[in-house]
């Protein structure tokens, strides 16, 4: 290894400086010759039908080129696992940004005033805001024809239970009854958004049958295949490219308009460009967090050991099921925890309601349970008076043990991941005694890594250089770019020799692209493979000039040399450059699939989420200082330890815990969604309130490094969704600490501490 | 649209007279016309490039401050941040550096909203907004300007080119404080200014009003007994924490909030007498020599250091 060592000068990012400098275009940036500007017509209602639709005057206005609705696309449902909805509205409209039209028009405004000369009569039908009124028998239905989707695998449903999970070992009931202590716990968790910072655009120009899609997408393969399916066409006849993407934390998976515009397109005879306002990037995309509320009953006993565990979770799907399918399976999995339990029962429910859908925004279910279940977990060591760093040391999973669900794990760094965390924090404390109002809080959390397959080319040119054509996609976490290292240390060539070619579904391989903490696990290793095509040619090349066997050909610092003859080498540039005029040096690989683990655990309702391959855990604890007269806040240090295997580019995936951590504190502390007969109230950032680079605390991260085997490439895990789950969690154990009484909503605003604060008084 | 820019007041006089509304920053008109609050006026008269309005200016008595003056500027002027660090607290706190170096405290006044955070120490330090047409000027006391939530009692000619402050006496301090939920892009949920003077030991003049929790502006009433009585404990310079919290309460019973996405009306009352409190303690220490940094929201309270 002489690339991916951390000792080395800064990592750069090719796609850095033109990001600073300006000079990089995203979608919103692009013309083409011709372009109409496209607007969307929005229902602006949570859940009614549609009385009247009637576009002929916009259609009829100077300057408008096309107004489609449901009347000028198949008439089809879509999503996956469960097809519930149709590119536009028909008959029924079930949240507010469902879609009633598209306009193409000369410029923007004419396209707004087009939109505002739609004539929309929706009558109003009872709004489903309520996560248990959705599931009592007299609760009016978010779908009618729920019964008539065709959906796919394990999902049994019911009503306004979109999918429902549970995962069941042993005998809880019988279990609970031998603890000494059993404690019950409830929390609500507020929904909230991926927030990222360029709002989403797409531009869609058809040439001849065939149509190219410039879009604001972290997974192009994921929007072509949404296009197809909608728009009735075959792959060769969309092409998606994705230009510098600003952020995505999960809002931008999935397929969402891009559909919209290439019909708007076709039916304008001319390209359409849609640029999202805030409000709409907060309003319309089916990937919100999900609201959750969560009840636990733990039993333990009094020297506290975990002996059985009973739970509900109830998670808000709103109007559509876009991915969330498994959110049930995935949530139960996270308020069982890292724990050894032996007896459990838990059961979660996807409930329709009249809101957003909820979608994968950055560790989806993750945040909010792991909030409820580790708040849970300190009430637990109070009852039986443990700290609560030795109440989690005696009941997480170590290397060998078997977790909740079942699964038998190898080598992890959960123990490890604890221990240095209370101890960086506990050296901070020591250092600088706690104030009169701050207090410490700890929280361990997991999150699964997600095998799929992806393929990529890798050809090195007549001068050395090197390609990477890959479907990976970068939404600003800087994975992508390590690939050059990954394939610098392969071909014993410079980074900056590497030239990355993404964002193209025409010319790359197929590959999930930046979702689910992918991009290394899944991309890297196809790159990986594909380099040691070239590589092993390259050796071969090299043993033939050297009079050397293969196997004993380096790659190293530009050169092809033989082990333990330090005189003799080649420059590969040369071998190149022989090569261009001979065999050409491509590689292309499709890495195979690392196989999943297995559980033992019955699960109804399997989504595959109840045996997770590669787990990430980490454990975060934090320092917080909380104002007694007003309850605000204030997160002072957080310590992070993560064990995400080996770490390939540390500066990046600093940047990744970093990251995670200030949006964690967002959940904890300012990020919510406030709602109003199914309505958003604070659809933009002066009321949705994220967090600042002021706001941000000392961070301190360490990372427990383990070589994992079946898992992504040299023994790493994903790492872009884990450190986002443990901070709400810690932070709330902190506030609780300080004011004596856990705040059971999140987030854990100023008011609702200051609230709590006053209810203990009483 | 028509768009003059104005290269004396005069200029700007002029172009008012026939209709045009100013414009300095325009953080709050292009804001608000691109959030579909009000489109911008048909006619336009810049104002940000007249120098004549972007000074403070400290003559014997009075301290006058330009309507031009930024937010930026206002939280590092010497003599702001001396005799009326209230208004440089406040100014620290605007928006994001972007809005305070654009926003001026001109336009901030004659917006008249009652979440300004430059509004209530403008009050108690006894600001007078001065209004000029083509053929008048005149001087009108804040709370005559302030008529209701962004309506000021102005004329639609009448341009605002400054502010004027009675020079504070020796003794005295002031500050400003806010309940914030983060520490920047933040808009003021409630606030609280105090000015204090004293002469010994004793308190001669004590002025609080409060942001963000009635129509305009509001300057707590009834704060007369705290004056001339014995205020001091030790030599720290801090008033006796029974008036602290009776002024606090005063705050809290006077406050008429609503409730909103930012607060209920509860938290609102409640929180305001904090606040009140916290900005009479700093003003009095302040007054009696401390060094209090600018903003007091980071040199005190939780976490304020770090």
């Amino acid at each position: 290894m002489t690339v991916l060592s951390s000792d080395l000068p800064p990592f750069r990012r090719a796609d850095g400086p033109d990001k600073v400098t300006g000079s990089g275009r995203y979608t919103a940036d692009l013309s083409v010759t011709g372009m109409a500007y496209a607007k969307l017509c929005f229902a602006k209602v949570a859940h009614g039908r549609i009385r009247r639709l009637d576009v002929t005057a916009a259609r009829e206005l100077a300057g408008v080129f096309a107004v489609i609705t449901a009347d000028d696309v198949p008439d089809l449902l879509y999503s996956p696992v469960i097809p519930d909805r149709r590119l536009f509205a028909r008959d029924v409209v079930r949240f507010e940004g469902e879609v009633l039209a598209a306009v193409a028009a000369v410029d923007a405004e004419t396209a707004e005033r087009a939109v505002s000369l739609i004539d929309v009569e929706i009558e109003p039908l009872p709004v489903v805001n309520d996560l248990e009124a959705a599931l009592k028998e007299d609760s009016p239905l978010v779908h009618e024809d729920w019964e008539s989707y065709e959906a796919t695998g394990d999902t049994p449903r019911d009503r306004n239970v979109a999918t429902f999970s549970s995962i069941t070992k042993g005998d809880a009931a019988s279990a609970m009854d031998t603890a000494d202590v059993v404690v019950s716990s409830r929390y609500v968790a507020d929904g909230s958004h991926a927030v990222p910072i360029e709002p989403r655009s797409v531009l869609a120009q058809w040439e001849g049958d065939a149509v190219t899609i410039w879009t604001s997408s972290q997974v192009p393969f994921e929007a072509r295949a949404g296009v197809c399916e909608t728009l009735q066409l075959p792959t060769n006849r969309v092409r998606v490219i994705v230009p510098h993407l600003g952020g995505g934390f999960g809002g931008k998976c999935g397929f969402h308009f891009e559909a919209h515009v290439a019909a708007l397109a076709k039916a304008a005879k001319r390209p359409a460009k849609l640029v999202f306002s805030r409000e709409e990037e907060f309003l319309a995309p089916d990937r919100r967090r999900e609201s959750m509320i969560v009840e636990l009953t733990t039993g333990v006993t009094n020297d506290g050991e975990i002996v059985a565990r009973q739970g509900r979770v109830l998670i808000d799907n709103g109007a559509y099921v876009a991915d969330a399918a498994f959110f049930p399976q995935l949530a139960a999995m996270h308020v069982g925890g890292p724990y050894r339990i032996p007896a459990i029962e838990l059961e979660a429910s996807l409930v329709y309601t009249n809101h957003q859908p909820s979608g994968s925004v950055r560790a989806p279910t993750a945040p909010q349970a792991c909030w409820a279940v580790e708040s849970h977990t300190d009430e637990l060591a109070d009852a039986v008076g443990l700290d609560p760093v030795e109440f989690r040391r005696r009941n997480i999973v170590h290397t060998g043990d078997e977790g909740f669900a079942g699964q038998v794990y190898g080598e992890i760094g959960l123990d490890e991941c604890l221990e240095r965390a209370a101890a960086s924090l506990a050296a901070s404390v020591a250092e600088v005694p706690l104030g009169s109002h701050e207090a410490t809080g700890v929280a361990v959390s997991w999150w699964p890594s997600f095998g799929v397959p992806a393929g990529a080319n890798v050809k090195m040119q007549e001068d050395g250089s090197v390609q990477i054509i890959t479907g990976a996609q970068e939404c600003g976490t800087g994975a992508v770019m390590t690939l050059a290292d990954i394939a610098a240390d392969e071909l014993g060539v410079e980074p900056s020799d590497i030239r990355i070619v993404y964002q193209d579904t025409a010319v790359a391989p197929t590959g999930p692209g930046a979702t689910g903490s992918q991009t290394l696990l899944n991309h890297g290793r196809a790159v990986e493979a594909a380099s040691r095509q070239i590589a092993d040619q390259l050796r071969e090349l090299a043993a033939a000039e050297l009079e050397a066997a293969a196997g004993d050909i380096v790659l190293a610092d530009g050169q092809a040399g033989v082990a333990g003859s330090p005189g003799a080498s080649l420059a590969i540039a040369d071998l190149a450059a022989s090569a261009a005029q001979a065999d050409l040096l491509l590689g292309s690989a499709s890495a195979p699939v690392p196989e999943y683990p297995t559980v033992s655990a019955v699960c109804v309702g399997d989504q595959g989420m109840a045996a997770w391959l590669a787990p990430q855990f980490s454990c975060h604890a934090v320092r917080v200082a909380v104002d007694p007269d007003t309850g605000v806040s204030r997160v002072l240090e957080v310590h992070a330890a993560h064990d995400s295997g080996t770490i390939l580019n540390p500066i990046g995936a600093h940047g990744q815990v970093e990251g995670g951590i200030v949006m964690g504190i967002g959940q904890a502390l300012t990020e919510g969604t406030q709602l109003g007969e199914g309505l958003q109230r604070n659809a933009g950032l002066l009321e949705y309130k994220l967090q600042t680079i002021a706001d941000v605390p000392t961070i301190s991260t360490q990372f427990v490094e383990i070589d994992t085997p079946n898992a992504g490439p040299r023994g790493s895990k994903g790492l872009a969704e884990a450190p986002n789950v443990a901070t709400a969690a810690a932070i709330a154990n902190a506030i609780r600490g300080v004011i004596g009484s856990s705040v059971r909503t999140l987030p854990m605003t100023a008011e609702r501490v200051w609230s709590t604060i006053e209810e203990a008084r009483v | 649209m028509t768009l003059t820019i104005a290269h004396t007041v005069d200029d700007a006089l002029t172009a008012m007279a026939q209709g045009a509304r100013p414009i300095a920053g325009g953080t709050d008109l292009v804001v608000g016309h691109r959030q579909g609050k009000a489109p911008l006026p048909a006619q336009l008269v810049a104002i940000d490039r007249l120098t004549e309005l972007s000074r403070v200016e400290l003559a014997s008595d009075q301290i006058r401050i330009g309507s031009g003056v930024t937010h930026a500027d206002l939280m590092i002027d010497p003599i702001v941040v001396g005799r009326l660090t209230a208004v440089a607290d406040a100014a620290a706190l605007v928006g994001s550096p972007a809005t305070r170096n654009v926003g001026t405290i001109g336009g901030n006044i004659m917006n008249g909203s009652p979440a300004m955070d430059t509004g209530a120490p403008l009050v108690v330090l006894g600001a007078e907004a001065v209004l000029r047409t083509e053929t008048s000027e005149r001087r009108v006391s804040l709370a005559d300007l302030w008529t209701g939530p962004g309506t000021v009692s102005a004329q639609a000619d009448e341009l605002c080119t400054g502010l004027v402050i009675s020079t504070p006496t020796t003794q005295h301090g002031s500050a400003y404080v806010r309940l914030e939920y983060r520490r920047a892009m933040e808009i003021a949920i409630v606030g609280a200014a105090a000015s204090v003077s004293f002469d010994g030991d004793r308190i001669t003049s004590l002025r609080v009003a409060l942001t963000a929790v009635a129509p305009t502006i509001r300057e707590v009433k009834g704060l007369d007994d705290v004056v001339d009585q014995p205020s001091f404990v030790g030599t720290g310079g801090v008033i006796v924490p029974e008036v602290l919290s009776r002024i606090g309460s005063l705050a809290s019973q006077q406050a008429t909030p609503i409730s909103d996405l930012r607060a209920s009306d509860r938290y609102r009352s409640h929180v305001v007498g904090v606040m009140a409190r916290r900005a009479v303690d700093a003003a009095a220490r302040r007054a009696a020599g401390e060094e209090i940094s600018v903003p007091v929201n980071r040199a005190i309270g939780i976490g304020a250091q770090r």
